[in-house]
């Protein structure tokens, strides 16, 4: 549904977007991505210049300021090698909200072409690299969250294919897991309300599975989700994927 | 105003209501998708070309409304056109006074409710009865409907029973089977008694003139066998190109709105009745509505003009099951009514400007659209457009300054390293209103800006 | 009202003019939306009974059946298609009150109407009704019970085979259950303004 069309993949370089959230918050996400990437033999570059896929202006509905974000974008990921982001969310944003806001811009085939060789991680190690399997081991019953922005994309399929092949993971579903956490970028801060009350419906729903953590492919959802059960006093413990297959490699939950 | 209406509607909506409205959309939501992922193996695919068929029908009305009117005439009924909400009013007045009919028996249909219709006629003294259940308790109360398909699902049965009493339809009684029989006695007495029938469409197909429409009651048969006089109000969107496309578009409408196979009626209307039948309308007339349909049209969220009107995406969204129907202000609430509500405001667009602004963007609506109407892309279209004239968003950061930063790697970098202020400062004494919204509910993780760049940048490969 | 005709056209023409193409009419098999693994090898009378019977409805294959089912509902006083009577009379007793013509300003009277079918849905266990085959709609319609004779032979397997069927006739109605709201906190009720039962009788 979503504008999702890969370039095929060619040799194994990839630049990284960290994306601003692991740049200010979740370093050891960017750190894990890095070394699970590195550990299948792929070169990554981390492109200096890099700051933020332009998506909060962009759902604010400030085109403007979002495209000048998005140029910025386009010419800091230069070149030929795919970009893979630890972001169903950042993904999307280039590969299908980056196409709406620069339908009628002159520069919109560069931001196209940018998009057809941005992937979300799990979709690229699972579809692009064709990964199936993982070694070490990692104990722990994990539930995972299908992020709202991996809709219509291989993403969540592909993550739930890693956590199973993970020795040591026991996967466990939670009900309405088709419903949103609540996030939405400027959502949260706009309507803190509804986004509240929604973000403590999951929480229930995540609770009632009792996981020892709670996994997504999205920083931002663990960001609203682990921040409103810290605020309520019941924290839970929230890891993103690359985190879950990282730890892994290095033999269990740390 | 600190945070947006519709946030501020829902926190004030009381805990069983919202209760209510979640668990029956939930439910309505639920049964739906196993419904049609048990009986279709794409039901998908269904989606994409319904979309499409739609999608064609609107970018050919040009051509497809001459055509429908032509079949319509030969069909023998009579075909009127109204620009606005108040010449449609105008339109009915006249065709009722022309033969001195004082009573209308209504099946429900949203377009009556958008050009407030009932309203209209009753300074000139004509009763214009609703008789689709919800929508009778919604008339009697003097209320307005928050569900397009389910009217009453703010209220409950004690409510109903203590309206019901009022109106002397029988002492205080709150079994849903009593209320139900109550409303079927009174109401076909109207029926019989009522001089015109007035309904919508659900879909006319170009090829033949036919009028589509479903009801689960069976309200809007009645209003076409107690009466001579049938009275179509349909808004030029309907328009679908062949009779074929109505099969895949009703295995469609019922699945996704209220989760049956079918609607239980469905009647396809071919013209007043025919002459050995001595039941039903004599005389048939069509107004095709466009109060602000063309301008929807002219615009670049036309997709809207697809919608079904089946609910489904009030159903799913999660924001609706938080807020109920009245937070979004319109005829047409919910993911559907963000889009096209603010869209039919026409010039007074901003009034309704904060309504698209009301979705996480989780894309739901858009995953079960029966009709596939990329609903997130709109709401995002909107919002830019609000931008653009400059209609105040409260709650809403802005965004300048921050696109000045995150296209300047030299002062991005300097913000990753000042955040770190953030772990000494207590929240509340810094003055950005988002920080106090999203601190008041949530607390921030530790500030790490520049350590992932610091740690990429040390390691050995 | 002419002009909103122009002006309305006037303006559709408009809002399309600057597109540069237009969405193409989707080339698709209608067997897309059957439900084929649901039909297939079904007896389609069979079939069409346990899906009636799915939506709240009743199917009966002999008039006995059918009268004894509205004694034991005490529904005795009803109407009958003239044309349908002359078979039909046999099979009921004393105690029934059949009228031949449907009475208005008496709509409570009636307890059932029986009616003719023109055709039947078996994928959805819909009835369907015509002007042609309905000897009055509002005996169809009012009553609390609906009996629709059903030739087995008018059925067709699903709603696209249907669709394809409608026909010349200036009202086609099909009826899948009976009338039926959810409008009270979400708990089904039927018979609101149509039938409470709706009786297939195929003969």
């Amino acid at each position: 549904m979503l504008n999702s069309e890969r370039s095929p993949l060619k040799g194994k370089r990839v630049q990284l977007m960290a994306t601003c959230l692991c740049d200010a918050f979740y370093d050891d996400v960017a750190a894990a991505t890095v070394e699970v990437l590195e550990h299948l033999g792929v070169e990554v570059v981390f492109p200096e210049g890099q700051t933020c896929c332009g998506q909060p202006a962009f759902n604010g509905g400030d085109w403007i300021a979002s495209r000048k974000v998005v140029r910025h974008t386009v010419q800091t990921f230069a070149g030929e090698d795919p970009v893979v982001v630890p972001s169903g969310s950042c993904a999307a944003m280039l590969f299908h909200g980056a196409g709406l806001e620069f339908e009628n811009e002159p520069d919109a085939p560069a931001v196209a072409a940018l998009g057809r060789r941005t992937w979300e991680l799990a979709d690229y190690l699972v579809n692009g690299l064709g990964v199936k399997t993982w070694s070490g081991r990692y104990e722990a019953t994990i539930a995972f969250h299908r992020s709202c922005h991996s809709r219509g994309t291989k993403s969540s399929e592909a993550a739930l294919t890693l956590l199973q092949a993970v020795p040591g993971v026991r996967l466990v579903e939670f009900g309405e897991g088709e419903q949103c956490c609540g996030f939405g970028g400027t959502f949260s801060v706009s309507f803190p309300n509804i986004s509240a009350a929604m973000g403590n419906l999951k929480l229930d729903h995540v609770r009632a599975a009792q996981p020892d953590v709670f996994v997504s492919g999205d920083m931002s959802c663990m960001m609203h989700l682990g921040g409103l059960a810290a605020k309520e006093g019941k924290p839970i413990k929230t890891q993103h994927l690359a985190q879950v297959l990282r730890d892994a490699l290095k033999g269990g939950a740390r | 105003m600190r945070f947006q209406p519709i946030d501020q509607f829902a926190a004030g909506l009381p805990a069983d209501k919202r209760a209510s409205v979640y668990q029956s959309t939930k439910t309505t939501h639920e049964k739906r998708t196993k419904l049609l992922f048990d009986q279709f193996t794409d039901p998908n695919r269904l989606r994409q070309l319904a979309g499409e068929i739609k999608q064609h029908a609107l970018e050919n009305l040009d051509t497809y409304l001459p055509k429908v009117e032509a079949k319509l005439k030969a069909n023998g009924a009579q075909v009127h056109w109204a620009s606005t909400g108040e010449a449609a009013c105008q339109k009915v007045l006249e065709i009722m006074q022309a033969r001195g009919a004082t009573k209308m028996v209504k099946s429900k249909t949203m377009v009556s409710e958008e050009i407030e219709l009932a309203k209209f006629l009753k300074p000139h003294g004509i009763e214009a009865l609703e008789t689709d259940l919800g929508e009778f308790i919604i008339q009697i109360d003097d209320d307005h409907p928050s569900h397009i398909v389910r009217p009453i699902i703010h209220k409950n049965r004690r409510e109903i029973a203590q309206s019901f009493e009022r109106e002397g339809l029988g002492a205080y009684n709150d079994d849903p089977e009593t209320i139900t029989r109550r409303a079927r006695h009174f109401l076909r007495h109207k029926y019989l008694a009522a001089d015109v029938g007035l309904t919508g469409a659900n879909f006319v197909s170009a090829e033949s003139g036919r009028i589509v429409l479903v009801t689960n009651e069976g309200n809007s048969r009645f209003c076409l066998a107690a009466t001579k006089v049938h009275i179509a109000l349909i808004g030029i969107e309907k328009i679908v190109p062949r009779d074929r496309d109505l099969g895949l578009l009703l295995n469609l409408l019922g699945r996704s709105g209220t989760a049956q196979d079918l609607t239980v009626y469905t009647e396809f209307i071919n013209g007043p009745k025919s002459t050995a039948q001595p039941d039903g309308p004599e005389e048939m007339h069509v107004i095709f509505l466009d109060n602000g349909r063309t301008d929807v049209l002219a615009s670049d969220c036309r997709e809207i003009l697809r919608c079904i009107r089946c609910g489904a995406c009030l159903n799913v969204c999660p924001v609706y099951r938080q807020a109920s129907g009245h937070a979004y202000r319109s005829v047409y609430p919910g993911p559907v009514g963000a889009v096209l509500s603010p869209l039919l405001m026409g010039g007074k667009f901003a009034q309704k400007a904060d309504l698209p602004k009301a979705s996480s963007l989780c894309g739901a609506c858009h995953e079960v659209c029966p009709v596939n109407i990329p609903i997130p892309d709109l709401l995002l279209r909107l919002r830019n457009r609000a931008k653009e004239e400059n209609v105040p968003s409260p709650g809403t950061p802005p965004m300048g300054a921050w696109a000045l930063m995150a296209s300047q790697p030299t002062a991005w970098k300097a913000a990753l390293l000042g955040g770190k202020l953030l772990d000494y400062v207590p929240t509340k004494l810094i003055p950005v209103p988002a920080l106090q919204a999203w601190s008041a509910q949530r607390a921030l993780p530790a500030w790490r800006g520049g350590e992932f760049r610091k740690w990429m940048k040390q390691r050995k490969r | 009202m002419s002009d909103d005709r122009e002006a309305i056209l006037s303006r559709v023409r408009g809002a399309l003019a600057p597109l540069h193409e237009r969405a193409p009419l989707p080339v698709y098999d209608s067997e897309i939306a059957v439900m084929r693994s649901l039909i297939a090898g079904r007896d389609l009378a069979e079939l069409f009974a346990e899906r009636l019977k799915r939506v709240g409805g009743l199917t009966f294959t002999s008039p006995a059946e059918l009268v004894a089912h509205l004694q034991a509902g005490q529904w005795r006083h009803g109407y009958c298609d003239p044309v349908l009577w002359p078979v039909l009379a046999p099979h009921f007793g004393p105690d029934f009150t059949v009228e031949l013509t449907f009475d208005e300003t008496r709509v409570d009277d009636y307890a059932f109407g029986i009616t003719r079918a023109a055709a039947a849905i078996a994928e959805s266990g819909t009835i369907i009704l015509d002007d042609a085959s309905t000897s009055r709609r509002l005996a169809a319609l009012a009553p609390w019970v609906h009996v629709a004779v059903l030739a087995r032979g008018t059925i067709f397997s699903d709603v696209t085979q249907a669709v394809a069927a409608l026909g010349a006739d200036r009202n086609v109605v099909w009826c899948t259950g009976p009338s039926k709201t959810a409008d009270v906190e979400g708990i089904l009720i039927e018979g609101v303004h149509g039938p409470g039962a709706q009786i297939a009788l195929l003969v």
